[in-house]
């Protein structure tokens, strides 16, 4: 399926390395935004489309962290527990999640909505806590907001506006004070010149 | 293009914006945006527009501006404007105020001081342009220098020459291990071989360094025009830039700033006219900490597990696909087109003798002013953490700062008159490593710190080689046992001795170093850990 659904995006990566095994990281991302992990059939098919041996696709998948091998939620929600996050108050926002959704960490709900893992520095330390939900930034973090973002994300999934687990089309957001994701908006340079109305 | 093309666009953009006799910058990095910068960018665009002076008022986002926590920050320009100034903590109301001022002077309410330490103690080079230009147009970059050092390069120098001003500067691999630049290149250069790549290694992963992420997001082309001078400098035909999946939009703007640069014909074939080609690529990673080593990397391209291997042969020799390959950080080729553009010897100057330059620094943890800054070599800790970050807020006393990640260590208060350099941070049992510094107060207990940073290696072991394996299991066990109180005497010296013979014996320098964080607080704190005990 994946063959004929992405064929030239395949042809583009397999054409592109010397070796085709270059092509195995890129061709998982490719899988699992559309089968949303990555399980023995969708090895087995990549191993196919590349033509390699599945058990050099399974090696990878088992080594990184953002290749999922058994189903996770619509929204992966990864909480940064390294020191600065920590600092800022990580593990509250961690136990927060946790009783929100009454699961521990790489568990999914039993509605298939949520997964939550703990994660090494995203790098944001400027706005810790800072967690990532399909690597969507969100920034500063608070327990107070969890209930509010995870009604959010939920209403979100439910008008099927989610982004794929690949993080291609992830954003920045901030949480507003009720919870809810409030889009970064990065309009850069200068401003664009105003459109003539239709009339 | 041609090279008179590349001067006359700089010289067209900059007329373009001097047009402007007014120029407001708002910075839409992260820490400001998540401050509603945007509102604010907006409510100044609505009011100019609304006067009908967007001719002469120009309003525009930019990049990172260093101190987040006076965000949200605008600048108001040009230098010879009354109003010109940085204006700290705005808000949506303050717009009109902002837009009354230009031309008469500034609003002084929300003058955010730039004579102050955090500003005057900084030397731009690496983010030079950062939170200066729209980091979405090439145009912009042009117009300050941008592809000049590239077009130098090509047009007046042969490969051994860009070498010998690398030699020149000075300039050590900012990724952390601080190996001579221009040795790398210099072997890459000598190594024979049908196909030589460039890899820049942007998978930033040390908790606390966000260095890398906020150049790549606010001055992409700087590291793509670095990595060509490289790759003609060594020979090399192709580059790719490792980026950890995490980054999204570094990944979005890299992308971009590649496809602009190749519109223009400044990457992909006959740069300028000349024989020399150039193809970037963005690999993404994929969530492992492991990557950010040079052979893991490469296996990582190479599609196999991140895990490192054995080194000689060196990837200068035997790299990606067993061709000569160059690796470098992002920050080490952000600092390239400068050193190019004003020579080896003007970098050389800056810093100390034996760390030339400038460092960037990401500043977290306990510090009042958390950012990013750039600093000369040589500078103290003392002025980093008290005079540019403003001391430790809440009335707390400092309590030692952790540079290197969890390679490094934790540095007490007794060396904070220390000058920062690649050696005297290793003298006192840390590293360089790439620039992040968790600044931690009397509140923080140093055997926790320690098990926080092995807990960190240990998750991140690629699982390769035993002692990093195992040894950091049992170092992660042996110091719950310690902060739970239920360690003896005898635990301590195990610890020890199980810390040497994992930094001996480990295959990569994330096992050889993972150990460093506990040394240095057995060195520094030895009390916690024996209260500990004790108790």
């Amino acid at each position: 399926m994946l063959r004929e659904k992405y064929a030239s995006e395949i042809d583009t990566l397999r054409s592109r390395f010397a070796h085709r095994r270059s092509a195995v990281l890129p061709m998982l991302y490719l899988a699992q935004d559309e089968y949303g992990s990555l399980g023995e059939e969708v090895v087995r098919e990549v191993a196919d489309v590349l033509d390699l041996p599945p058990t050099d696709i399974f090696e990878v998948v088992g080594f990184y962290t953002l290749f999922y091998d058994r189903p996770v939620g619509t929204w992966m929600i990864q909480v940064c527990d390294d020191a600065p996050c920590c600092y800022c108050g990580a593990e509250e926002v961690m136990a927060a999640l946790k009783e929100q959704l009454g699961i521990c960490e790489n568990e999914t709900t039993e509605d298939g909505m949520f997964t939550i893992q703990r994660v090494k520095c995203l790098a944001a330390c400027g706005n810790a806590p800072a967690i990532q939900v399909n690597l969507a930034y969100l920034y500063d973090v608070t327990p107070e907001k969890i209930d509010g973002m995870l009604r959010d994300l939920r209403s979100r999934a439910e008008r099927g506006e989610t982004f794929r687990l690949s993080g291609r089309d992830a954003d920045d957001y901030t949480l507003a004070p009720d919870g809810s994701l409030q889009r970064i908006e990065r309009r850069l340079g200068k401003t664009p010149e105003p459109q003539p109305s239709a009339a | 293009m041609i090279p008179e093309e590349l001067a006359e666009m700089a010289l067209f953009e900059r007329e373009t914006q001097q047009q402007y006799q007014h120029q407001i910058n708002v910075c839409v990095a992260s820490g400001c945006l998540s401050l509603q910068s945007d509102q604010i960018r907006e409510s100044l665009e609505k009011e100019v527009r609304r006067r009908g002076e967007e001719r002469w008022c120009q309003v525009r986002g930019v990049g990172c501006m260093g101190l987040c926590t006076a965000g949200p920050l605008v600048s108001v320009g040009p230098f010879t404007d009354p109003a010109a100034a940085l204006y700290q903590e705005v808000q949506v109301s303050d717009s009109l105020d902002i837009i009354d001022s230009l031309g008469e002077g500034a609003v002084s309410r929300l003058v955010c001081p730039t004579d102050g330490p955090f500003f005057q103690r900084q030397v731009r080079v690496v983010l030079e342009n950062s939170g200066q230009i729209d980091p979405e147009r090439i145009e912009d970059y042009i117009a300050a220098d941008g592809y000049e050092g590239l077009l130098k390069v090509l047009t007046e120098m042969n490969p051994s020459d860009v070498i010998e001003q690398m030699t020149r500067s000075g300039l050590r691999g900012r990724g952390g291990g601080g190996y001579p630049t221009s040795l790398k290149w210099t072997t890459v250069a000598k190594a024979v071989g049908p196909r030589k790549f460039v890899i820049c290694n942007a998978d930033e992963g040390d908790p606390g360094a966000f260095m890398d992420r906020s150049v790549l997001e606010s001055d992409p082309h700087r590291v793509l025009e670095g990595m060509a001078i490289a790759a003609y400098a060594v020979g090399a035909g192709e580059g790719y830039i490792y980026v950890r999946a995490e980054y999204p939009l570094a990944i979005k703007r890299l992308r971009q700033a590649i496809h602009q640069a190749e519109r223009l014909g400044l990457l992909g074939n006959r740069i300028f006219g000349t024989t020399f080609s150039f193809h970037v690529e963005v690999r993404l990673g994929a969530g492992a900490f492991v990557c950010g080593e040079e052979t893991a990397l490469i296996a990582s391209i190479e599609g196999k597990r991140g895990t490192p291997r054995p080194r000689p042969p060196y990837p200068a020799e035997y790299g990606l696909w067993g061709y000569p390959t160059l690796i470098n950080n992002v920050e080490t080729f952000a600092s390239v087109a400068p050193i190019i553009r004003n020579g080896g010897d003007w970098y050389a100057r800056i810093g100390t003798e034996k760390s030339a330059g400038t460092k960037v620094f990401a500043l977290a943890g306990r510090v009042t002013n958390t950012g990013i800054i750039e600093v000369p070599m040589g500078i103290t800790l003392r002025d980093i953490i008290y005079e540019m970050g403003g001391g430790i807020p809440d009335g707390h006393a400092f309590k030692a700062v952790q540079t290197g990640g969890p390679s490094g260590g934790c540095i007490p208060e007794d060396y904070l008159d220390m000058a920062v350099d690649y050696d005297s941070l290793v003298q006192v049992g840390s590293i360089m490593g790439s620039g992040g510094m968790i600044i931690m107060d009397d509140t923080s207990s140093m055997v926790d710190v320690a098990r926080f940073f092995i807990e960190f290696c240990m998750s991140e072991s690629c699982g390769k080689c035993v002692p990093c394996r195992v040894g950091t299991v049992h170092i992660h066990d042996l110091l719950t046992r310690i902060s739970e109180g239920m360690a003896s005497m005898g635990d301590l010296s195990t610890l020890v001795e199980l810390c040497e013979m994992v930094r001996n014996t480990s295959l990569c320098g994330l096992g050889q170093s993972a150990p460093n964080p506990v040394l240095s607080t057995l060195r520094f704190f030895r009390d916690e850990y024996l209260a500990h005990i004790r108790a």
